[in-house]
């Protein structure tokens, strides 16, 4: 843990995520439009906006799943713009996905273990893993954390669609993150789960910040501090939580449109 | 039994519980394994050079090359046609750089220094085709393997200065040491053995290794593979370089066993029926890749007879091949391995007796 | 993904209305404009764009016109040989280049509508030459056996997309290895009927012989200028394929069939509208791109021969071809075509011992350089 807070104090006051000027074109079609958002390290933020608003964009364009058209991308100051993923994710950078994106022919203790094993060394590594070894006590640990422990041995893709969205967070806790970025972690979860979640998030150690995209205003509001409203690939209203909901533009364009 | 480990943990699951009756456990668990390599080994003992050298000799060597693919497809997703092609590599180079009833072309070298280079060689060769096929996916990965398997096949076929054209080279005797002629049927046959029982094991304890688990996620999903920090295109590439070692020594191996190696040995006809083999065997296990060679073995001798003997042309052998191939691949996509797989759940369940 | 794919960005401002239908979906953005702009001026965006490049092309087109027209000082003739012999390649090249698009376009058509890979593609075109010559030993009319060799491989065409892949949509890498499985399946079946033999299609009287085109192959001491004389059956086919270029091209911008096989292949999702039709939709495109490559049989059963071992050796030209020239796109097909025509037989005139490495070269460099071909999109 000494580590992450070295480089936390290393990476000085740069803010954790950094955009200025974010443009994503597909083809004549802008997805985005200008981004410009800073978010500190350890700071949870919610970005909230109707389908289409350019939110799971933003995100790619965050982690590196595609470059953006213009514009830079900042993580803890280090200009990370043209970066692959896998680079950013050594970093410390996390991300789930909107739809889960699994390894769905290994059991779940061998997802988690290709997590954990992804950020450190010995990737290529072609010597067996130990059970004893070091890596094996993180990887049960998340599967703790996740409440997994009871299916560990089971094929991912033999799971119930709220384990598995259970399993993609605990892939995104792996290794020492310090910025996560959460694609509706709550999709499709029942009540009881959303608890769960609401817990799990709320648990995390307090330096490790994120960015969550939910449209569950009942999940999302409760485990932020700031919020962000795009719409149309523009960022339309920065503000914290009861202002947004105050916002009379916001609750004309969204709250009151069935999207709340 | 063998079959399942792909699917049960091995050393990845918890420690104190296991550790108890880890031996016996192992034993029980890789006993069809274990009677098959007593078996192999005790075999000289009983059969002649016919059986030892063209029947299982042969089986195992192809079965490497096959084991090769199994490999990149079963664990990587990735299915190279050029597999083949890296042990015709290999198996020209041997006989450029070692003897061969060509002094203007061969070099004569000891096959120490040959057979080392050979590998070295192919394996460069291998991972050039990992490096331009790795960024595309599935069919485009046929596609682009098929087209550099025949590219090489074309150029065996022209070139005279390095491949002597469509003769190839003949007489390539393989290494005396040790006091033994290696080429004599029973030393060949141990030798053979030898290389492929470590492939086989190689690719077994690697598919549980950090590297091997790691393929197969990215088998899985490139895309979050990234996601959660390891360079996709850098574990395809070594996955290709790892598989073209295995090919490569198959491919020395075949060499010496047939004395000759000719553009033919490297044919579209020679790539696609390594795919056959691991496809029929069965992708999702590294003994498929051995059960498909046996399966070709047996065919591509006996065939000729049964067809005759059943009232048609022998040289039907082909049409056999491609027929069962089809059928293998409409009806059951895991090949023999499935079908296995599938005939032991219903025992299980329908006997009662055990279930899992 | 990769620092390579960046580049990529912008260029699909030249879908055209595809681009601009999706649009409007978002309602009325600023980037709008750009698109129908872009229609306007692909070539000239392009050159804008990659100036360098252009340059090179434009500097490249005139060398070879000046190779190919005026008369070669002693010098050239002493470095790279006789002129007859470069532009006679040319003309091989360029020609063979027709026969190449012919079969490679119905094997990209079918990737890009189905994303089936066929391997048998090659199997096709052999079919396809055999009934070609079977059609004209009975008939005698070489026109007529085209129609022939396009219906036989169409029917089996259409068999094949009917009862085998209809069943297994969205599994690719199965149909493929199907495919495969086929064109073992007929290529022995073919050695059973026809035997191992080359078989020669006989060129109709009315094509024999060379005919003098207006390219000077020499210049006689005495002044008296040698032209150039061609085989007239080689003029006529390529200038066949052209037309069926062509008219493909039209028929795919022009017509409601056309627009709903561009809009699949874009857009695989657009597909699902079709609904039932969608299967009609199939088998027409497999019967028409078989039925292409039965027809490209009896035109490499004219030019060349037809032989146990062509059917490899067409796959593979087709594979090539779309692995250059840009996978799913027609008109990658034909510049592909034309660059693997021209490397061959530039290639077997001066490079004898790596005439075929050097087409695999040109592909390598492609799949480094643009991994979705010269003219794909990814």
């Amino acid at each position: 843990m000494s580590s992450i807070a070295e480089r936390i104090a290393a990476s000085g006051t740069s803010n954790a995520i950094e955009l200025r000027g974010v443009t994503r074109y597909f083809g004549a079609l802008a997805a985005l439009t200008d981004i410009t958002m800073s978010v500190r390290p350890g700071e949870r933020r919610a970005v909230l906006g109707s389908n289409g608003a350019g939110k799971t964009t933003l995100l790619n364009c965050i982690t590196g799943d595609f470059f953006p058209t213009f514009g830079t991308v900042r993580f803890f100051g280090e200009d990370v713009t043209t970066l692959p993923p896998h680079e950013r994710i050594r970093r410390g950078l996390r991300r789930t996905y909107q739809i889960s994106l699994l390894f769905s022919r290994l059991s779940v203790r061998d997802n988690v273990y290709l997590a954990c094993r992804g950020v450190s060394r010995g990737r290529f590594s072609f010597i067996r893993t130990r059970a004893r070894d070091a890596i094996m006590q993180s990887v049960e640990e998340l599967i703790a954390l996740v409440h997994l422990e009871s299916v560990a041995d089971r094929l991912v893709e033999e799971l119930a669609h709220g384990q598995q969205r259970q399993l993609e967070i605990a892939l995104a806790l792996a290794g020492a993150p310090r910025f996560i970025l959460f694609d509706e972690p709550a999709a499709g979860l029942s009540p009881a789960e959303r608890r769960d979640l609401v817990a799990i998030l709320t648990a995390l150690p307090s330096h490790i910040g994120y960015i969550i995209i939910e449209h569950d205003m009942d999940v999302a509001l409760r485990v932020v501090e700031s919020v962000t409203m795009m719409h149309n690939g523009r960022i339309f209203k920065e503000g914290a939580p009861h202002e947004i909901q105050a916002d009379p533009e916001v609750q004309e364009l969204f709250l009151g449109s069935g999207h709340a | 039994m063998a079959l399942e480990q792909t699917i049960e943990t091995d050393s990845l699951t918890l420690p104190q519980a296991q550790q108890a009756g880890a031996v016996s456990r192992w034993v029980h668990r890789n006993a069809a394994i274990l009677i098959l390599a007593v078996l192999l080994l005790i075999l000289p003992a009983v059969a002649g050079p016919f059986i030892l050298d063209q029947i299982v000799g042969w089986t195992m060597i192809l079965g490497m090359i096959a084991l090769s693919l199994m490999f990149l497809c079963g664990y990587g997703g990735m299915v190279s046609l050029a597999q083949m092609t890296v042990a015709g590599v290999s198996g020209y180079m041997i006989a450029v750089f070692g003897p061969s009833s060509l002094p203007s072309i061969s070099l004569f070298w000891p096959w120490w220094v040959a057979a080392p280079v050979a590998i070295l060689i192919a394996v460069a060769f291998g991972t050039v085709v990992g490096a331009l096929s790795a960024r595309t996916e599935g069919i485009y990965t046929i596609m682009i393997t098929l087209a550099l398997a025949t590219a090489f096949f074309y150029l065996t076929l022209q070139n005279w200065p390095i491949f002597n054209g469509f003769n190839g080279f003949t007489t390539i005797p393989a290494p005396h040491f040790l006091g033994v002629n290696w080429r004599a049927p029973i030393p060949f046959y141990y030798m053979v053995l030898f290389f492929a029982a470590l492939s086989y094991a190689a690719v077994l304890y690697i598919s549980r290794a950090p590297f091997g688990l790691a393929l197969q996620g990215v088998r899985d999903n490139p895309r979050r593979m990234e996601a959660i920090g390891y360079n996709v295109t850098a574990h395809r590439v070594a996955a290709y370089a790892f598989a073209a070692l295995i090919a490569a020594v198959g491919g020395i191996l075949l060499v010496w066993q047939n004395n000759q190696i000719s553009p033919y040995s490297v044919g579209v006809n020679a790539v696609i029926n390594i795919l056959v083999i691991a496809v029929v065997g069965g992708i999702t296990h590294p003994i498929g890749a051995f059960i498909g060679a046996f399966i070709y073995v047996i065919l591509h001798t006996f065939a000729l007879d049964a067809l005759v003997a059943v009232g048609l042309d022998g040289r039907r052998f082909q049409l056999l091949i491609g027929l069962g191939f089809v059928i293998i691949v409409l009806f059951s996509p895991d090949g023999i391995v499935g079908i296995w797989r599938r005939l032991r759940a219903r025992a299980r369940t329908s006997g009662g007796g055990n279930p899992l | 993904m990769l620092p390579a794919f960046d580049s990529s960005n912008f260029r699909r401002n030249d879908g055209g209305s595809s681009v601009s239908t999706s649009l409007s979906g978002y309602g009325g953005r600023p980037s709008e404009g750009r698109a129908s702009e872009a229609r306007g001026d692909v070539l000239g965006q392009w050159i804008a764009r990659h100036p360098v490049a252009a340059l090179v092309i434009a500097v490249a087109v005139i060398l070879v016109l000046w190779l190919v027209l005026a008369p070669w000082p002693p010098g050239v003739e002493e470095a790279i040989g006789k002129k007859r012999l470069f532009v006679n390649a040319l003309f091989n090249g360029i020609t063979l280049g027709g026969l190449y698009f012919l079969v490679a376009t119905g094997f990209t058509l079918i990737f890009g509508l189905m994303r089936n890979v066929n391997l048998a593609h090659g199997s096709l075109y052999l079919f396809g030459g055999y009934m070609g010559y079977e059609a004209t030993q009975w008939t005698g009319s070489w026109l007529f056996s085209y129609v022939i060799a396009f219906v036989c491989c169409a029917i089996v065409g259409m068999a094949m997309q009917f009862f085998i892949f209809r069943r297994m949509e969205g599994q690719d890498l199965r149909q493929t290895l199907v495919t495969l499985g086929l064109s073992i399946i007929f290529s022995d079946l073919m050695v059973w009927v026809w035997g191992g033999n080359a078989i020669q299609i006989d060129t109709p009287d009315y094509l024999q012989g060379p005919v003098p085109t207006p390219i000077i192959a020499s210049i006689r001491s005495s002044g008296e200028m040698v032209f150039l004389r061609y085989p007239l059956v080689r003029l006529v086919i390529f200038a066949a394929a052209v037309v069926i270029g062509i008219g493909m091209w039209l028929a795919l911008h022009r017509t409601r069939v056309g627009v709903m096989i561009r809009a699949g292949v874009d857009d695989r999702d657009m597909l699902s509208v079709l609904g039932y039709r969608v299967q009609l939709l199939f088998v027409l495109v497999f019967a028409f791109g078989a039925g292409l490559a039965g027809m490209a049989g009896v035109v490499g059963g004219t030019f060349q021969s037809i032989s146990l071992g062509e059917d490899s050796h067409f796959l593979l030209a087709s594979l090539v071809v779309v692995i250059v020239g840009g996978m799913g796109s027609i008109p990658g097909a034909a510049l592909g075509a034309l660059i693997i025509g021209l490397s061959e037989q530039l290639g077997i005139v001066y490079f004898q011992n790596y005439s075929t490495v050097l087409s695999f070269l040109i592909m390598a460099i492609v799949l480094v350089v643009r991994p979705q071909g010269l003219l794909g999109r990814r």
